[in-house]
């Protein structure tokens, strides 16, 4: 996970300035995540629809978003669904769109492995944030994450997404709440340690 | 904020940093042809007990060393990142040593065997285990005399071994490196137990050490620093018991002493039956059967032995009996001489006649410690060399470093045909074997502990096997041979063998078996002591005991002490670098060995601190730097065990050197203990000298600073009347004298009294609501054992940084032990004052590093914390230059992109892995804090409770001399303690208003009042 650097003409005012930015450390959430070279330049290894599971349209499920995302609410970490969950529901639903796709889930619980998502919502690894802080201050998942459920396979963050930027994240918490007073803490070890 | 302040330029800071990101985000997509991409990695199938992001707990037990600490293991995702004490464990109640921490080092180290290896001429190629295990059915179906040489196990494995050594009709021999056998074995000859007594040293009033280091050595370092911490720290009445250390050195124990009779190496024994003789007077039967030996010893004779007056010997005797309950503890591993077991029986007839038995020194829960007679190994010596023995196999010990070369040891055992170690890791013993069966890491396997007669602990696996790593419990590879000897296919795992070990104990009256056993993991111990506490007759030894003073190998005019070192033990620990970098809590060394000698001895044969010197025994010899220590008589010198590797791996191959080549392979009759001071030996410059890698920069000198101040137990509860108690204000009364130190505030009005008002926990303190955190540092209890040290390097990813960086001042730790020597003597008998001090970021209220930094990296919390934002840091040093108490330490390099895989699996998520360019420091494990807030918000946004938030340091503390709490609640435990009239903070005259309230350390003698010493 190292930066790249330019050495050009701006080098010795670029690697003063880039100081700032280098902190964040490889670390990696064990067992998680992995880095690896990417296989699908643009895409996720199944063309997964978020629309078509939680999507509120006609012949689209509905489904809560924490169904999959099982830990959201009481864990910093929101959770992604084991391969057996998927399996779960599909090994009864073959799927009327793509059951290509979904096929895919029953080779992925056949070999035994894991399926690769391409992660695209993150936060800089500097940071530490508590899914189950926001959520259970009342906050939508759809606040930051943007409507995924109207999204089909996800290869690009919604455009509301805005947290690669602090000051995102301290607009909202500087939000006063009922007494007049911020609504959460814009200190700085709120999130970074 | 500054940061929102025009430039004078014009260019906001921000939009000025924001330019230059974006050129930089341009610059990564021209400069980089792949690509990458983050994956997410889901479950196959989830597991039931983990939730991604939240902590799991397993007990567990230490297998470190033979205390058997019980522990809690913290997994994450199902890696194990952190051990920490089991507070309900009967032996460490929650305590863990600084060796208990490195063991998670061993399970995920670059070291170990990949998994199964078999030689092939010079090289071991890696091998199936189908493969492996029928190679050792093969050779064991028809080998003469099969041997096995065992380490410490549990009870399950050991009745197991010992099923299958009969069954291959072999021979087992048990080997510890570091033996408390001659203390054994004078308890059977004594009283005729087996074991080793426990001692309840937090009851004594008077503690008696004769060269025992039961700090950091010894049957329970945990245990017994914590009872140790407890009977020696002053108590609500004002009263704490005392301890005195008789022995040539002081140890890390020593250092802890109200008083050090520097008595020559052996001479225990005499010292001990003249005390014991003073106290049995007239009466001719208090000392039952050995009531004639108290007859030859009296203090005359036992002063001019020992090389102390008499005066001492009979001031010693007196205040054994008036200041009951007493204790006296004999000669432990550290001080083996040729008469150890006899020291120590003359120690228990000295307990005994002073009426300790049963009320300190306790028979009746015997402790299960390591006990296997040296002689035995050595014995094996001569089977090997003969050819003998056709199969050989090792397990749980590494014979080849641990014995003295002179035992041959290596050489006979390269004469064995077949060679098996069921090593886990690389070492000097497994380097040399045919077959390797790696074990696995006692955290990934299960066992079972006794540590105390009656008390039984499970060892379960806290997490699936390392992957990097195949390996296979030894108890399965032996089921699995046996079947494969005996041509049965029994499908019983040693996890079956382990559970009907303990149903077969089980007394099914006390309810069902499987409730029992979840109950047993979910708790992690079971006791069942008797309460009973049985009367000992001493009983008349069996044969002829002789209590002179031991001889030593000539020639050579000094004597040599080698102990086990409080770091690596007997080496076992050396491939660890937190401990390698963890500085000695005595010599404050990192990484390469030191002699030990007295400043006065150097200074008469002109050699200097770090001078290169041959050290020539009898039976070897090597070069060391020396370290001036005056805590050790001037005709001894010390060497610890631990260093010089040979075939261990990366961390302790060529690190200082092996101290065992000075000695010869000697046991101790009758107990057959290795033998450790033996041997005089020469000293000769080498005309060399080095700079020793320390983390200490004043010599163990305040330089009359207010760091360490201690208080007299008799000043204590008078506060305020006497002039003692002016200390470390005066400086600011003068100042304030003549006008020169008023604050003004910034709005111009009349200069405000000192302290400012509010201040009293920092600048910011009665502006914001919310908790303020503090912590309450007990220097009255702390040993200096440096557990701390290791716990916080563990939670925190604090990296190492090697031998050089040491060198160049760029240690990282973010603990320091500090160890200041006030009064040392080493000439004769006198008080004894050392002070320990664990520094660390005193998070100031009116911090002089938050002022200096031009990017706000470090600033205060409103919670009270002096923080450090990593992301912002630019690493310009500022705030550590302006630090007073030298507590940031900065990357300068990768440090941690350089830990090789899988050691990083260690690494806490919930801290941030810092790169180069960076300074950090204590962060009062903000992490800690944050994860219980998080906690108490999900439990409908209850508050925080007391003791909930409890840092690494605090949680490890052996002493218990850390308090951590919110100084804002009045019920809180940090303020009840920090509201002792011992409480002060370091350097309070600079006007920091540190977090951090120290609790002086109270003495027996009056305190000298030098400088601002109170």
């Amino acid at each position: 996970m190292r930066k790249h650097w330019l050495i050009g003409g701006l080098a010795s005012l670029l690697a003063l300035a880039g100081l700032a930015f280098i902190q964040e450390g490889p670390q990696e959430p064990p067992g998680s995540e992995d880095m690896v070279e990417a296989e699908y330049p643009s895409g996720q290894p199944i063309a997964f629809p978020h629309d078509q599971h939680a999507g509120s349209q006609p012949g689209q499920n509905n489904m809560d978003c924490q169904y999959c995302h099982y830990s959201a609410e009481r864990s910093v970490s929101a959770g992604i669904p084991s391969v057996s969950a998927c399996w779960g529901c599909h090994q009864a639903i073959p799927g009327s769109n793509n059951p290509e796709e979904v096929a895919k889930i029953q080779q992925y619980i056949q070999s035994g492995d894991p399926i690769p998502w391409v992660r695209i919502y993150k936060v800089a690894d500097h940071v530490h944030f508590p899914h189950m802080r926001h959520l259970n201050a009342g906050l939508e998942c759809q606040q930051c994450h943007g409507e995924v459920q109207e999204l089909q396979v996800l290869d690009s963050r919604d455009p509301a997404w805005g947290g690669d930027n602090m000051g995102w994240c301290v607009e909202c918490h500087r939000q006063p709440d009922d007494t007049g007073k911020a609504q959460a803490s814009t200190d700085c070890t709120v999130c970074h340690y | 904020m500054a940061e929102n302040k025009s430039m004078k330029d014009g260019i906001k800071r921000r939009d000025f940093l924001r330019v230059l990101g974006v050129s930089g985000a341009g610059a990564t997509l021209t400069g980089c042809s792949t690509e990458k991409v983050e994956r997410l990695l889901p479950y196959v199938v989830a597991p039931d007990d983990i939730t991604p992001g939240v902590s799991t707990w397993y007990t567990t037990v230490c297998g470190g060393c033979s205390a058997q600490c019980g522990m809690w293991v913290r997994t994450r995702e199902g890696r194990a990142i952190k051990v920490e004490g089991n507070p309900n464990h009967p032996v460490s109640e929650g305590g863990l040593c600084a060796k208990g921490h490195a063991t998670l080092q061993h399970l995920y180290h670059p070291d170990r065997f990949p998994g199964p290896m078999i030689r092939d001429g010079s090289e071991l190629r890696q091998v199936t285990w189908e493969e492996a295990e029928s190679l050792l059915v093969a050779r064991l179906g028809s080998a003469q005399n099969p041997m096995l040489i065992s380490g410490r196990m549990g009870p399950s494995l050991n009745k197991l071994v010992d099923e299958f050594i009969e069954g291959i009709g072999g021979v087992r021999v048990s080997y510890d490196a570091i033996s408390d056998a001659p203390l054994a074995e004078a308890a059977r000859i004594v009283y005729g137990t087996a074991g080793i007594p426990q001692y309840d040293l937090e009851n004594a009033r008077f503690l008696l050490s004769f060269g025992n280091d039961f700090i950091e050595t010894g049957s329970s370092p945990v245990a017994h620093n914590k009872g140790f911490a407890r009977m020696s720290s002053v108590d609500a009445a004002g009263s704490k018991g005392r301890f005195v250390y008789l022995g040539p050195r002081l140890s890390l124990t020593g250092l802890n002493a109200d008083k050090w009779i520097p008595i020559r190496p052996g001479t225990e024994a005499a010292v001990a039956l003249a005390m014991a003789a003073v106290i049995a007077g007239d009466d001719p039967q208090a000392a039952g059967p050995y009531s004639n030996v108290l007859q030859a010893y009296n203090p005359q004779v036992a002063a001019q032995v020992a090389g102390v007056t008499e005066d001492v010997i009979f001031e010693l005797a007196e205040d054994f009996v008036s200041e009951a309950p007493t204790l006296a503890l004999g000669p432990g591993v550290g001080a083996h001489h040729r008469g150890a077991t006899a020291a120590n029986i003359a120690v228990m007839i000295l307990n005994h006649v002073a009426g300790n038995v049963g009320r300190t020194v306790l028979y009746d829960a015997p402790v299960n410690g390591a006990v296997s007679a040296y002689a035995d190994i050595e014995a094996t010596v001569s089977a090997m060399a003969s050819g003998e023995s056709e199969v050989v196999m090792v397990h749980g010990a590494n014979p080849v470093y641990s014995m003295p070369p002179q035992a041959g040891f290596a050489e006979a055992f390269a004469q064995v045909p077949f060679k098996v170690s069921f090593a886990s890791a690389l070492d000097e013993t497994s380097e040399m074997a045919d077959l390797i069966l790696p074990d696995r890491h006692f955290l990934e396997a299960w066992g079972d502990s006794s540590p105390l007669a009656g008390v039984i602990s499970v060892q379960q696996p806290v997490m699936q096997p390392v992957p990097h790593f195949e390996s296979k419990q030894t108890g399965d590879v032996l089921l699995s041979v046996a079947n494969g000897l005996s041509g049965q296919g029994d499908a019983a795992t040693f996890y079956d063998y382990l559970q009907e070990h303990h149903r077969s104990a089980y007394d099914e009256a006390d309810g069902d078996f499987e409730d029992a056993w979840q109950e047993l993991l979910r708790t992690g111990m079971a006791d069942t002591r008797r309460e009973e506490v049985r009367a000992l007759e001493l009983q008349s030894p069996e044969i002829a005991l002789s209590f002179e003073v031991p001889t030593f190998d000539a020639p050579g005019d000094l004597t040599l002490l080698v102990h086990p070192s409080s770091r690596f033990g007997a080496g076992e620990f050396s491939n660890s670098p937190w401990l390698q970098e963890l500085p000695d809590p005595v010599s404050k060394i990192v990484w390469h060995s030191w002699l030990e000698m007295n400043p006065h001895t150097a200074e008469l044969r002109g050699i200097h601190e770090g001078d290169i010197v041959t050290v020539t025994s009898p039976h070897g010899s090597l070069e060391v730097p020396v370290w001036l220590y005056p805590g050790i008589r001037e005709d001894v010198v010390a060497l610890a065990m631990g260093g010089g590797h040979t075939g261990m791996g990366r961390y302790a191959d060529d690190k200082g050197v092996n101290a065992l080549r000075l000695l010869p392979s000697t046991s101790e009759q009758p107990s057959g203990a290795l033998v450790t001071t033996v041997t005089s030996v020469t000293v000769i410059p080498t005309g060399e000298n080095r700079r020793l890698a320390t983390v200490e920069g004043s010599s163990g000198d305040q330089h009359d600073r207010l760091i360490a101040p201690a208080v007299a137990l008799a000043d204590l509860g008078h506060a305020g009347d006497d002039e003692h108690e002016e200390g470390g204000h005066e400086e600011l009364r003068e100042l304030q004298g003549v006008g020169g130190f008023i604050p003004v505030p910034a709005d111009g009005g009349a200069p405000t009294a000192f302290p400012l008002e509010g201040s009293r926990h920092g600048l910011y303190a009665d502006a914001q609501e919310g908790p303020r955190w503090a912590m309450a540092i007990d220097l009255d209890k702390c040993t200096g054992c440096s557990a701390c040290v290791t716990a916080c390097q563990a939670e925190n990813n604090v990296p190492w940084v090697g031998e050089e960086q040491v060198l160049m001042g760029r240690d990282m730790n973010w603990v320091r032990i500090e160890r200041f020597y006030e009064q040392v003597d080493a000439t004769q008998a006198g008080d004894l004052d050392v002070r320990f001090l664990p520094m660390i970021c005193q998070h100031c209220g009116n911090a002089p590093c938050e002022t200096v930094c031009p990017v706000f990296a470090t600033y205060h919390t409103p919670e009270g914390l002096n923080a450090q934002v990593y992301n912002r840091c630019v690493g310009t040093r500022y705030c550590a230059n302006n630090c007073p108490y030298k507590v940031r330490v900065f990357n300068w390099y990768r440090y941690t992109d350089e830990v090789p895989e899988p050691l990083n699996w260690q690494w806490n998520p919930d801290v941030t892995v810092r790169d180069n360019g960076v300074m950090e420091k204590c962060s009062f494990c903000v992490q800690r804090i944050r994860e219980v807030q998080n906690r108490a918000a999900l439990e409908g946004g209850r508050e925080v409770r007391d003791h909930e938030v409890v840092p690494a340091c605090e949680q490890s503390c052996p002493a218990e001399a850390i308090v951590f709490g919110n100084i804002r609640d009045p019920n809180a435990r940090i303020t009840q303690v920090s509201s002792s009239e011992r409480t002060y903070r370091v350097l309070e005259d600079l006007n920091t208003q540190p977090a951090v309230n120290y609790l002086k350390k109270v003495t027996f003698h009056e305190v000298a009042s030098v400088g601002h010493e109170e």
